[in-house]
């Protein structure tokens, strides 16, 4: 659906050129939840409008539904624009226009008569659930509802793609999450392809199907967003996946650690488990089988694109050989575990 | 007050009307396209074109620094031109549209440029022409404060109609200045000031309200 290849967008500052993107390819398909994240200043912003050309690249191509976008004339391209809707971190709604009018303004543009703006924006307005605010001004409505009449406005002239800067940004976390189940139930329903970016690890794990990381105008990872969480190859993908995964060492553990075994001390490991694998009950499988105690010192067990995910950190306290033999029952296991460290028996009272 | 002093206050009247409201409408017709064109051929305007910005706004500028009654006896020949006449009330609506004009446009510009740049991008987005951004966007957003720049362009109006009687102009001013002034007459004087300062004031509220009506914000 949208081919972006090798695109550059060299910006001239009074302090030298910047590169705000460097060779950046990415393949969207037709009806998925794309999501780009990055740092601000990562030239994610730059990206999304590269899309839609409200940034034209300095080098590369757009391809967009089959049509290259860099190739076209100003009035080709405001028809290419009207079938991609957009919307914004701070909603960029008429503050002049009521509800109705905001979302009715790409039916304005595009010259449709009255009774069919009318016709096809009343079902949008029930579809965002603010057909009761149809006539009321966007001063009078909360940020869940502004980034509600934005999307309505955005799928206004039945658009293909769906870009979204920021969209959630500046929302709280409740409405953070209505406005992203909004979204995935219109790709559902409208098999709309969503382009998304954000600085939220969450909102990509929220809704997205595949994700690009980037990074200094870069882009230093792409795939399937099960893939990037549960094996994160870069280092910035490694840090956004921690903002949402808790699978930090508590600091108390981390202070009696010792790298190095440490005879009759226990065994800290972190088990990470995907997709089916989540389901076996390994805990107690370890428990039955060898002589030792399992403590679960944090852990959590999350669902990505409705597959099951989920580390635990635990301490095995036993005999040294118990301790080793449930440590290769482990490793045989289909799952991930690391070796944390040893810690002295009592040394901490996490027991 | 005789009979004679009301017939001349109400023809003074009369005339600083007319003189203000036609200056102030063509001003108006006039100073909104030059307040657009400056904000769109600025700096990140959606018709950039910095050269042609910065002569057009010289022009305004030499314009808005030119005073009032020297600007008014420069354009003689051009007056003669637009009315056919260098004198009188018709020919004094000249020289104060020409002074309204790039202050309408300059009061037009910062309007505009108050207008959330994140609202022009959106329209840009849904495939809008630059007119229909101008017409449906920027114009529409900063209504408002452009009621509040066209209020006070016409109470300058009415101050600068005073200069008018220097052209046979007529008016208010013109009035004060012949009566009041130049012959003593202090209740005439006392008349035209108390006209003004209600003719100031009912300007000034009826552009607040109708700002504040517009205002959505």
């Amino acid at each position: 659906m949208i081919t972006l290849s090798n695109l550059q967008k060299v910006y001239q500052g009074e302090s030298g050129a910047v590169m705000a993107l460097d060779n950046v390819s990415l393949e969207i398909e037709q009806g998925e939840i794309f999501g780009i994240i990055g740092k601000s200043g990562a030239g994610k912003s730059t990206l999304i409008r590269c899309i839609n050309l409200l940034e034209r690249p300095t080098a590369g191509q757009v391809v967009v539904d089959g049509q290259d976008m860099t190739a076209l004339s100003d009035s080709e391209l405001r028809e290419a624009r009207k079938r991609m809707g957009m919307i914004f971190q701070h909603f960029n709604l008429l503050s002049s226009r009521t509800v109705l009018e905001n979302v009715c303004f790409p039916l304005e543009i595009a010259g449709a008569s009255r009774e069919e703006r009318e016709r096809k924006v009343l079902p949008l307005l029930e579809l965002v659930g603010l057909a009761d605010k149809r006539d009321v001004y966007p001063a009078q409505l909360s940020g869940g509802q502004k980034q509600r009449v934005g999307i309505a406005r955005a799928l206004a002239s039945q658009p293909k793609v769906l870009l979204c800067d920021e969209a959630t940004s500046a929302l709280d976390p409740q409405t953070t999450e209505s406005i992203l189940a909004l979204l995935k139930d219109i790709n559902k329903k409208l098999g709309l392809t969503i382009v998304l970016i954000t600085h939220e690890m969450h909102v990509i794990k929220a809704i997205c199907d595949k994700v690009a990381v980037i990074e200094g105008g870069e882009l230093v990872e792409t795939g399937k967003v099960y893939d990037v969480f549960t094996n994160p190859q870069s280092t910035t993908a490694q840090d956004f996946i921690k903002a949402v995964v808790n699978n930090k060492v508590p600091d108390t553990i981390l202070a009696s650690l010792s790298a190095a075994s440490i005879a009759g001390g226990n065994l800290v490991l972190r088990l990470s488990f995907f997709g089916e694998t989540t389901n076996e009950p390994f805990i107690a499988g370890l428990i039955r089988r060898f002589d030792i105690d399992v403590n679960i010192i944090s852990g959590n067990i999350d669902h990505l694109q409705d597959i099951p995910y989920g580390t635990l950190l635990i301490e095995l306290s036993g005999s040294d050989e118990a301790i080793q033999n449930a440590l290769n029952y482990l490793q045989v296991q289909d799952l991930k575990t690391e070796v944390i460290g040893y810690v002295a028996r009592h040394a901490h009272a996490a027991n | 007050m005789s009979q004679d002093m009301l017939m001349l206050l109400i023809e003074g009247l009369g005339e600083t009307f007319y003189m203000v409201a036609i200056s102030s409408l063509v001003s108006a017709l006039l100073g909104i396209p030059l307040g657009v064109i400056l904000v769109i051929t600025g700096k990140g305007g959606i018709k950039e074109s910095l050269v042609f910005n910065q002569t057009l706004g010289a022009i305004v500028n030499a314009a808005r620094s030119t005073p009032f009654i020297i600007l008014m006896v420069a354009i003689i020949p051009f007056t003669r031109i637009i009315v056919g006449t260098s004198i009188g009330t018709n020919a004094a609506i000249v020289p104060l549209s020409i002074a309204a004009i790039p202050f309408v446009g300059r009061v037009v510009e910062s309007a505009l440029k108050e207008v959330d740049a994140g609202l022009i991008e959106a329209a840009q987005s849904m495939g809008a022409t630059p007119r229909q951004i101008i017409m449906k966007v920027l114009i529409p957003e900063a209504m408002p404060s452009i009621i509040l720049g066209m209020t006070l362009t016409v109470i300058s109006l009415i101050g600068y109609s005073a200069m008018a009687g220097a052209i046979g102009g007529g008016g208010l001013g013109d009035l004060a200045i012949r009566y009041g002034y130049q012959r003593f007459r202090a209740d005439v004087m006392l008349a035209t000031v108390v006209i003004l300062i209600a003719m100031v004031q009912i300007v000034q509220s009826s552009g607040d309200y109708f700002a504040h009506k517009l205002n959505k914000r």
